[in-house]
Parts: structure tokens; sequence; C-alpha cells
């Protein structure tokens, strides 16, 4: 998967499950102050995430660490990296 | 207009649990139930002056200082909750037809570890390992340890491995898989979608005590009851939360009730299946994403079940409440599966009952379905179903009351079915929509609807937000329980009854 795929896929995810328009994701957008997501919407991020790209994400530190856009293209481009290091 | 500290909705054994947490910190309570009487699947019913259970007939976690026996302690209803234990040698046996072998398996860890051994000496160190797994796997689940509560711990490794895949992994022996999964009756989830944490957490306590409790459910209701009349707690049948209002900055102002009472609360604990919830919440302070995870949630299996008692006169002194189950094949997934059109599980349950000096030897019989099975009667309801429907029970009814006698041909013509349920009925009597024993299913990854809500004085909590069984639901209602009271208040409350 390339990185401008993941983008579009994680931007969707933001416009279709969170209604959020389209010119407000930039990379650099902070998904709390800038999206208005707030904490409790980070599980329903996980999960519209996990379907979008049929991964597993773990609920784990660096869930919690997630700020920006562009830390969600990064830590989604990691599991996926994960995924095809396990298949090959 | 009424102004509590908090409405709890459902009276089942987590709102009841809720409810009576609240009430005892000193809050003002409204429970709100939207059957006739309070309870849910823990209510006992009467035909023919002979009672029976909805949806409560064994435990584990009733010895002394078991999780269930620690709870009802700090609930202060423990000396109102007699435990019956099962007998220790056999209070499980698993039968399997094309054998035609019986397995009794004991509860207490070492009892039960040595029986699978005997019975399996190749499969010596795939069972200690087995059970090396399930302890471990409790002993850091920090939601199964009354003062460690939280449900935001960091998953473990086998949070996101099937049972399956674990027993794949140490066995090959069918049987031994099968009796090893056959626990999965108590959960209602496919071997291969149940993730191998959540089994160990539902089969731990029975693997320690299995038990019964005398009179059933609703000990229990009347226990809640009892002590409810020491707090303020108010409890409301036949209501139910229709709108809610004034809604800002996320939080709830106004509760408007089906008879179009409105009341104003701090909070809303939510105890009811998670689709009942997102019928109540307002749409449009929803996300898409949390509708989406909401309603892809599935159900998990529910039970086709005869009530039936043995006739008066016959008098069979060795009489006892052990659980037998009988399994046609060795293919746990299949028998828990909606598309099963094969041979059916069947899961017989004995009890001996006392009603006013009368005793009654009951037969409760399950076989595992689901929705799917009654498709076809699906927008009807409880007492104006068409005749196939009628003859669909019927039939089912025959067939599990031929298998009773196949296993006990001692009781040929001595048994009186009074009554039968399909999971229509049992959808319409706990206004769940899916009429599932065990509210969702708990699959592998499935992030729970528990605790706080989008609009953020609603909760939710119950069955489907932790794990099933009467045990896991009141687990739910303690840990958010101790996020409403917060963890100062909460570890007093606590520390008032355990050390
Ligand atoms: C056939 C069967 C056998 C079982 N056997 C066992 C067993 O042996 N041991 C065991 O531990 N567990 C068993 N279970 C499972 C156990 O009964 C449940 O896990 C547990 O009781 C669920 O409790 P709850 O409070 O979460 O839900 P429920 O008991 O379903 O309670 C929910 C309550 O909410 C009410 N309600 C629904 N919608 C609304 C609304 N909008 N407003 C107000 N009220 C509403 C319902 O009427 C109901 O009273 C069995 C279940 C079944 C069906």
């Amino acid at each position: 998967m390339t990185e401008q795929e993941i983008i579009d896929k994680t931007n969707k995810v933001f416009e279709e499950s969170f209604e959020i328009e389209k010119d407000k994701l930039t990379p650099g957008a902070h998904i709390f102050t800038d999206l208005g997501l707030d904490s409790l919407d980070i599980v329903d991020l996980v999960v519209a995430l996990q379907k979008s790209f049929g991964v597993k994400i773990r609920n784990e530190e660096k869930v919690r660490n997630i700020r920006t856009l562009q830390d969600i293209y990064d830590f989604i481009s990691a599991i996926k990296n994960e995924d095809a290091g396990k298949s090959s | 207009m009424q102004k509590y500290d908090d409405i709890v909705v459902g009276s089942g054994i987590s709102g009841l649990t809720m409810a009576l947490i609240l009430g005892m910190n000193g809050r003002k309570v409204l429970l709100l139930e939207k059957s006739p009487r309070i309870g849910g699947s823990v209510s006992r019913f009467y035909k023919k002056g002979v009672p029976f259970d909805t949806g409560f007939h064994f435990t584990g976690g009733l010895h002394k200082n078991g999780l269930l026996y620690d709870m009802l302690s700090v609930l202060g209803i423990r000396d109102l909750i007699q435990p019956v234990f099962l007998s220790e040698e056999n209070a499980n046996s698993f039968f399997f037809e094309p054998e035609g072998r019986l397995y009794e398996i004991p509860y207490g860890l070492e009892k039960l570890k040595k029986k699978f051994k005997d019975y399996f000496p190749g499969e010596v160190s795939a069972l200690d390992r087995y059970f090396e797994k399930v302890q471990q796997v409790c002993a850091n689940t920090p939601s199964m340890n009354l003062q460690a509560l939280t449900a935001l711990h960091s998953p473990m490794n086998e949070d996101f491995l099937s049972l399956d895949e674990v027993l794949n992994g140490l066995t090959g022996n069918p049987v031994l898989k099968a009796l090893l999964s056959g626990f999965a009756m108590c959960y209602g989830v496919m071997p291969k979608e149940i993730s191998f944490a959540n089994h160990s957490r539902m089969c731990l306590g029975l693997y320690e005590s299995v038990a019964r409790v005398k009179d059933g459910g609703e000990a229990f209701i009347k226990a809640f009851e009892a002590k409810f009349k020491s707090s303020d707690i108010e409890i409301r049948c036949g209501k139910y939360i229709a709108r809610l209002e004034d809604v800002y900055n996320k939080k709830v102002g106004r509760f408007i009730l089906n008879t179009g009472e409105e009341v104003t609360a701090e909070n809303c604990i939510f105890t009811i299946h998670p689709g009942e919830i997102l019928k109540v919440l307002p749409e449009q302070h929803l996300s898409k994403a949390f509708v989406d995870r909401v309603t892809s949630f599935e159900s998990s299996a529910g039970f086709f079940t005869v009530f039936a008692v043995l006739d008066e006169e016959y008098d069979e002194p060795d009489f006892n409440s052990n659980i037998l189950s009988i399994f046609p094949h060795t293919d746990v997934n299949q028998l828990l599966d909606p598309a099963n059109t094969g041979a059916s599980a069947l899961v017989i349950i004995k009890s001996i009952e006392e009603v006013k000096g009368k005793i009654y030897k009951t037969i409760n019989a399950f076989e595992p379905s689901f929705i799917e099975h009654v498709e076809n009667w699906k927008d009807s309801k409880t007492g104006r179903r068409s005749q196939s429907y009628g003859d669909y029970k019927e039939e089912r009814v025959e067939n599990i009351t031929g298998r009773i006698y196949n296993a006990f041909p001692r009781y040929k013509d001595r048994i009186k079915v009074i009554n039968s349920a399909s999971v229509l009925t049992f959808r319409d009597y706990l206004n769940s929509p899916d009429g599932s024993a065990y509210g969702v299913k708990q699959k592998i990854g499935q992030y729970n609807l528990i605790g706080k809500l989008p609009l953020r004085n609603l909760y939710a909590a119950g069955q489907s937000s932790l794990l099933p069984g009467i045990m896991g639901a009141m687990m739910s209602s303690f840990l958010v329980g101790r996020y409403i009271l917060e963890e100062e208040q909460y570890n007093k409350f606590l520390s008032k009854s355990l050390s």
C-alpha cells in the first residue's frame, strides 16, 4: 500500500465516519483541536480504521499518543509494513 | 420535575447491581424497567406452580473469596444468597454421541486437571500449558479484580488469539479440544471467534466451583429488593426513556419517559443491549463511526428451551443437579454456528426446587438457537404468532424430549413438559433485539460499549459491556460504578466489606 493510498483511505474515514470537511484534512491537522474529535471518539476511530484497512489495531500506548493526521498515517503504515513483513 | 443523581436503565442483574452500588453510596437513584417486573434474565416464572428460571442456572465464583462471593459481600447481600454447590466430582458432564462416551468433569483446579490427565494421558503437557495459560490470563486481567478494576488495561497477546488457535497449538486431539471449548455454551461464541483471553476469563470461575442458588434468580431479586429499602432507590416498572432533551456540551439535560413525564439526572447508565441503547440516543449527536461500531456487533447464541418436571410419584433417590451436555460431534464451531443445519448440542440441567414445602424435580433443556432460526416469524409478537410457528416449536420440543429420554431412559413417560421458549420468546420477554442469551457476541479484537457514551453523562454497562453471565454483568456495573463514584469513594466502599 502506497503512502498516498494510506492518506486517502484515512481521510475518507474522517470524511465519511466523522463528517469532517475535506479541506480541513491536512497532515498537520490536530484531531482534537482542529477536527473536533474528543478522547472518547478514539475507540470509534480505531474501529473504523480497522475496518477500512482490514488490520487489527491494539489499544496500546501508540494509539493514545496520536495527535495529528500525520501521526495516523505513520501509525497505519507501520502496521501495514509489519503485516507485509509477516506474510512474506 | 423530579431530580435524581442517577438513572439506571434496565433491571437485570447488572442494573440491580448498578442501582445498589450508587444507592449505597448515598446517591438518589431512579431504576427504570420496561417490563412489568424487575429482574430481566434472572427472573423466575411459575407455571402450574412449578418454578423455572429464565436465564440463570449455575455460576462459578460463589466459593469463599470467589469473585461473585466478594461482589455479594460488598453489596451486603451475601447472607441472602445461598449457594447449592453441585457435586465436586462431576458437576459438568459431556456426552459425545458418536463415541458413546461420557466425560465427567469435576471442579477445583487440581481435581479438574487430574481428571483431564486421567482421560488424556498422552496430553499431560498440553493440559499443563492450557491451565497455566488460563490462570495467567486471569491473574493479569484487572477487570477480574474488584480492587484494581479498569477496562482500560493494555490488552495481552491472548486477547488477539482465538481459542481455536491456542488449542490447535497445544493438541491435535479433537475430543480434548471439544471438551475444553465445550464451555463455550456458557458464553455463546464459536471457538474460532472468541479470544483465548475471554474464554479463560469466563471459564476459570467454573473450573474453581459450580453452584446453583437456592430459589434461583429470584433469590437475587429478593435480596436486592430488601437491600434497596435502606437506600434512596426508586423502582419504576413499565417505564423507559422515550427521548433525551436539552443536550448542551454533549450532556443530556432532560430525560423524557414513555409516560411523558420528565426527569433530570446527573448521569444515566444503560444496562441494556447496545442495539437498544442506540435507539434512545439522538442521532444528530452521534458520529457515523459510533453508529457503525454499535450496529456491527453480532448476536451471541440463544437457546431453544424446554422446561419440564418429573412426575411427582416418580422417586429417584439420587436425583442430582448436575449439568449434562450432549454433543453430536466434536466440532464446537459448527454447534454454535447460526447456519448449522445438522444436529445440535443439548444441555440438560436438572434441579430440585422447593415451593411452600412442596418438592419439584425440574429438567431444563437447551439447544443453541439463533434469530435466523425463527426468521419467518420475526415480526410477530408473543401470543399472536401463526400456526406454523406453533408447529416449529412443537417439533423442536418433541425432538428435545426424545433426546432427554435417550440420555435418561428411566424418565420415559415420566416427564411433563410445562413450557418451551424460542429465541423470539426470550427476545420479547427480555426486550432485547435478538433473543440471544449473552448479549452481543464477544469477538476477538472487538471494542465493546462500556463506560462513557458519546453524550458524556450517559454510560453503558451490562452483559454486552465486559463479559456475559451474571458475574460478567455484575462486574461491568462495578467497573462503571467505580468510574461514577470516583476512585477514592469506591475504594472506601469496598474496604467496608473487603479487607
Ligand atoms: C437461557 C439462558 C440461560 C442462561 N444461563 C445462565 C447461567 O446458568 N449462568 C449465568 O451466569 N448466566 C446465564 N445466562 C446469561 C445471564 O442470564 C446474563 O448474562 C445476565 O443475566 C444478563 O444481565 P443483564 O442485566 O446484563 O441483562 P438482562 O438480564 O437482559 O436485563 C436487561 C433488562 O433491561 C430491560 N430493558 C431492555 N430495554 C429497556 C429499555 N429501553 N428501558 C428499560 N428497560 C429495558 C429488560 O426488560 C431487562 O429486564 C443465561 C441466559 C439465558 C437467556
